[in-house]
């Protein structure tokens, strides 16, 4: 495993006339937690969406978990998880039925796939409706599901898009802990968020806004270098500033 | 590729297609429903011309006229009247479909040996079954006039008659239901498959499932494989399930061979999965993909000569007509059924067949490849 | 009722028509596509039919045969296999559907006044086709009879004999006997149920799909507004499209409507809303997309091509179907459409079907509302 989990530099993906990721360069990690933030639109899911091989970056170059962004993304898919969004696993499967579909689609060898299943289930606190239809689980369960979906072919690299939207507080605190469980297992999360409250999980974050990178840094690092004035300013506040102080 | 990932892809789509209570009627009731819709309904024959009669002679001469009709099975009198401005109005209002009026001086000139005008007037606005009652009213007069002849020599006579020996071939009762329905079974194997691979792979696209596939390792071929082979195994059952009705139901005969039957269906659901894969390329919504069907269906049913025989169209469209794969597979299907003929006969067909079948295939699996990069 | 509220109702469904590609090709290009293909390339007659002789006899007689059975309209001799195998061959292959075998001694046979076999052989799988080749066949074999007999009387008998009774056939309505002036009319009927039925079916099941139908529910918005909101749009889609399938089949392939025109839209209008509220009742009842797609397919469709005497006749339905057709809004209107394009019937020679098609317009109307309000609305 490298030391660096992601490294992109100078990744563009333009739209048409449209520049949605305009030139930006970061670096992650191995095993810590990687936060992406910014508003609405800023670019958050264009990233990691060329990450993860769904779409194409129009220029620039990156590996991404040791393997070419452009040359290798069949590679890429093997050795990452991915959850999206917006709910995207079978509703009228049932979780066993989900787990399995994915467990194959991985190509887990099928001798370890009672053992993944269990992990999984347990992991993910899902034992009692293990045989209910997806549909009917309440939200914070599917997230839970979809979590553990991604995590069956134990990914050294887990992609999280905006993984806590639409999630009641308790079920957001209770994911947290099991990110951080995971990072702890040796697993890098890199993950985009639009709440400014999230960031204070991660090891490091990138604000983004408008394809562009705004501030790069430990959390801290950045109120500090954005408000120095100001010593109990959060980053909401900074990133208000750092806004404020483009042309 | 790993055969691994096909199969757990095939397994999903089964429990996802089986799952679903609303997919029930859709596909087994409604194949059957539509199967005995047609079945009963589709036939032009002429079994039964209704005619009404006026008869202004009133005489041995003119009743033995009527009586020829009537004995014919065809013809039956329903009205007998005296006014014939009464004729033309059943005529008007449907309710026979031919009018006969024998004038008054009927029986004269026939035994003065000259010839007597009857009036006839065919409803002519289903043109296709006037034609042929015209001719069977032909026939009717013609075999008059020959008994006629015939008693006015008094003995029977040589003379020399061309004597028609016709022999109907395949379906001697000419029965309209051992020709469509066949039909109808290809016709139902090609709705069914269109519209179930469509949807099913715009649904992963409208629920977001599709993103989650991308990125996984799962490479197009093997997306593709998962997602057609359950159609085959589904349109196969179809097949297998209406053509067991047909049988039974309608006693359709089954003269050819039945793994050849299988073998065409393959080679058929090759077109329309291909054209299926095309259409979830081009769709975003189930609805969108609905209206993309039918785009293909509607010509590839009016132009395949499951109702309207391609002898009848322009040459142009004669042409057009051998990019539909519903027209090839129609001949292979009904010439085993109904005439039992095999590969040494229906070889052009089954290469037509498969040549559209792999270009559009492969067409649709490029682009689909290409859509999903 | 608030025509303000319908109005906005109906400019939101305008937007949804207008963007979407599919829906409007469904709505336009199906219809186009229908008439030109039933105007110009599908026909139902039976006409040129290929034909194969086998001349073992090659007199003058027997070739003069063959060119009369080629002059008829009905026949076209395409091929002169040598044997009976070739042309069971020929008939297997579908290259002809009637094979003609003309023995050795035919001509002889005739000549010698004795009865003289024709072996036909006819490809019965087409019933309908077959049906025609045998009855034009037999009608040109008869006549051909009638003649040799008349020939041989006139030379035996003292006086002339002339056939005694000529059938003066006329046909009425459809004097060409052409399929394109029955099947264009009735195509207007297919594309009403296509674009009415079809296309409103998912209308309401869209907004339940995509949650809508809750934002709906909450405002103050009456069943009846929501009702003629949705509908308005698609009727006058229907309406254009009605008018270019009648302006079409009178540029472009000569079906001339000769009856009071206006009569024809009235009956069109009262159809389309017919059509219209059997699909909209089908789309609050289903709820999803795909089931309403199908049962307007199978309850609205499907009937109207094959239940309504448009070109299967119903006189052949066993009686169950029969009693069916009763039921389906297609049959009185294609009865009207017959009644005005073929047989130029006024109002008053078909105000039943016109009564019949309000009465079902109406009834729907009051299905619709209720099942609305049961939706919450």
């Amino acid at each position: 495993m490298h030391s660096e989990a992601v490294t992109v530099t100078d990744l563009v993906k333009r739209f048409g006339d449209f520049t949605a990721v305009d030139h930006v360069t970061f670096t992650v990690r191995a095993g810590e937690i990687f936060g992406f933030l910014g508003p609405n639109g800023a670019g958050k899911s264009t990233t990691i969406r060329m990450l993860c091989g769904i779409i194409t970056p129009t220029s620039g170059s990156g590996h991404v978990a040791g393997f070419d962004l452009f040359r290798q993304p069949e590679r890429i898919k093997e050795s990452i998880g991915y959850m999206s969004q917006k709910f995207s696993l079978y509703p009228d499967l049932t979780p066993m039925e989900n787990i399995r579909f994915y467990l194959g689609i991985y190509a887990v060898p099928p001798s370890s796939w009672k053992a993944r299943t269990e992990w999984v289930i347990r992991a993910t606190r899902l034992e009692s409706v293990r045989h209910r239809l997806t549909r009917d689980l309440p939200p914070g369960w599917r997230q839970r599901l979809a979590l553990g979906c991604a995590l069956l072919h134990r990914p050294r690299l887990l992609f999280l898009d905006e993984p806590t939207s639409g999630v009641d507080p308790i079920t957001r605190r209770h994911f947290w802990e099991f990110i951080r469980q995971l990072t702890e297992e040796g697993v890098t999360v890199f993950v985009t968020t639009h709440y400014m409250d999230e960031a204070r999980h991660c090891d490091r974050i990138v604000m983004i806004d408008a394809g562009k990178i705004a501030a790069i840094g430990k959390p801290s690092e950045i109120i500090q270098k954005t408000l120095p004035d100001r010593p109990g300013a959060d980053l909401q506040e900074a990133f208000v500033a750092l806004m404020r102080g483009r042309p | 590729m790993r055969w691994l990932r096909v199969r757990e892809l095939v397994r999903k789509e089964f429990i996802q297609v089986f799952r679903d209570k609303r997919n029930r009627p859709i596909l087994v009731l409604s194949p059957l429903i539509q199967l005995v819709l047609f079945g009963y309904v589709v036939t032009t024959d002429v079994r039964d011309i209704r005619v009404g009669a006026v008869d202004h002679s009133k005489t041995p001469e003119s009743r033995r006229l009527l009586e020829s009709f009537d004995a014919n099975p065809t013809f039956r009198i329903l009205y007998r009247l005296e006014d014939p401005k009464a004729l033309d109005r059943l005529i008007l209002r449907q309710k026979v479909d031919l009018g006969i009026w024998i004038p008054p001086d009927f029986q004269a000139k026939v035994r003065k040996q000259k010839t007597a005008a009857v009036q006839v007037i065919a409803d002519g606005s289903m043109s296709n079954m006037a034609a042929v009652r015209i001719a069977y009213t032909s026939n009717v007069v013609d075999g008059y006039n020959t008994r006629l002849l015939q008693e006015h020599i008094k003995r029977k006579i040589q003379y020399g008659e061309i004597d028609l020996r016709v022999r109907t071939w395949y379906n001697p009762n000419l029965d309209s239901q051992f020709y469509y329905v066949p039909g109808i079974v290809a016709f139902l194997v090609m709705l069914l498959s269109l519209l179930l691979t469509s949807m099913a792979i715009v649904r992963e696209k409208e629920s977001g499932t599709m993103e989650q596939l991308i990125v996984t390792p799962l490479r197009p071929f093997e997306m593709i494989l998962g997602k057609t082979i359950p159609f085959i195994l589904i349109a196969q059952a179809q097949m297998i399930m209406v053509a067991l009705f047909a049988l039974f139901w309608f006693n359709i005969p089954m003269k050819g061979s039945a793994p050849l039957l299988m073998a065409a269906t393959c080679i058929f659901l090759l077109s329309t999965l291909g054209i299926g894969l095309f259409i979830s390329t081009v769709s975003r919504t189930q609805q969108q993909a609905m209206m993309t069907n039918f785009f293909f269906i509607v010509p590839f049913f009016m132009l395949s000569g499951f109702v309207f025989p391609i002898a009848n169209m322009p040459l142009g469209v004669q042409w057009l007509t051998h990019l539909d794969p519903l027209r090839h597979f129609l001949v292979i299907i009904r010439g085993i059924f109904l005439k039992g003929t095999g590969i040494a006969v229906l070889w052009p067909q089954f290469l037509e067949l498969a040549v559209l079948g792999g270009v559009v295939f492969a067409g649709a699996v490029l682009r689909f490849q290409k859509r999903l990069d | 009722m608030s025509l303000k509220k319908i109005g906005a109702i109906a400019r939101k469904e305008y937007y949804h028509l207008i963007r979407d590609f599919r829906s409007l090709y469904l709505a336009f290009f199906i219809p186009l596509l229908l008439i030109l293909l039933f105007g110009y390339a599908l026909s139902l007659d039976v006409d040129r039919i290929p034909t194969a002789v086998v001349d073992h006899s090659k007199t003058p007689e027997s070739r003069d045969f063959i060119e009369r059975l080629n002059a008829s309209l009905y026949f076209d001799v395409v091929a002169y296999p040598v044997s009976t195998e070739k042309m069971t061959r020929l008939i297997d292959g579908n290259r002809v559907v009637v094979g003609i075998v003309i023995p050795p001694d035919w001509t002889a046979r005739l000549k010698a006044e004795k009865d003289a076999p024709l072996q036909v052989i006819i490809d019965g799988s087409d019933p309908n086709y077959a049906g025609n080749t045998r009855a034009y066949l037999m009608a040109v074999v008869g006549e051909r009879n009638q003649n040799r007999l008349l020939t041989f009387l006139n030379r035996r008998g003292r006086e002339p004999i002339a056939v005694p009774v000529e059938a003066r056939i006329r046909v009425w309505f459809n004097e060409a006997l052409e399929s394109k002036n029955f099947i264009v009319p009735g195509i207007i009927a297919i594309i009403i149920m296509i674009v009415g039925a079809l296309l409103t079916s998912l209308v309401i099941a869209r907004e339940y799909e995509n949650g809508t139908m809750e934002t709906i529910r909450s405002l103050p918005v009456r069943a009846s507004e929501f009702f003629f909101g949705k509908a308005l749009c698609y009727w006058f889609i229907t309406l254009v499209d009605v008018l270019v399938a009648v302006l079409m089949g009178q540029v472009l392939f000569g079906v001339v409507m000769k009856s009071n025109f206006w009569l024809m839209i009235l009956a069109s209008m009262i159809y389309i809303s017919v059509a219209l509220s059997l699909g909209l009742l089908i789309s609050v009842k289903t709820r999803s997309q795909l089931m309403a797609n199908q049962m307007a397919i199978l309850l609205t469709y499907l009937p109207s091509l094959l239940l309504s005497d448009f070109v299967f006749p119903q006189q052949n339905m066993p009686a169950v179907l029969k009693a069916v057709t009763f039921a389906v809004p297609a049959t009185y209107y294609i009865d009207i459409l017959n009644g005005l394009y073929l047989r130029h019937l006024d109002f008053f020679q078909m105000w039943e079907n016109f009564a019949v098609l309000a009465v079902m317009a109406g009834i729907l109307f009051f299905l619709n509302i209720r099942a609305l309000k049961k939706a919450g609305l």
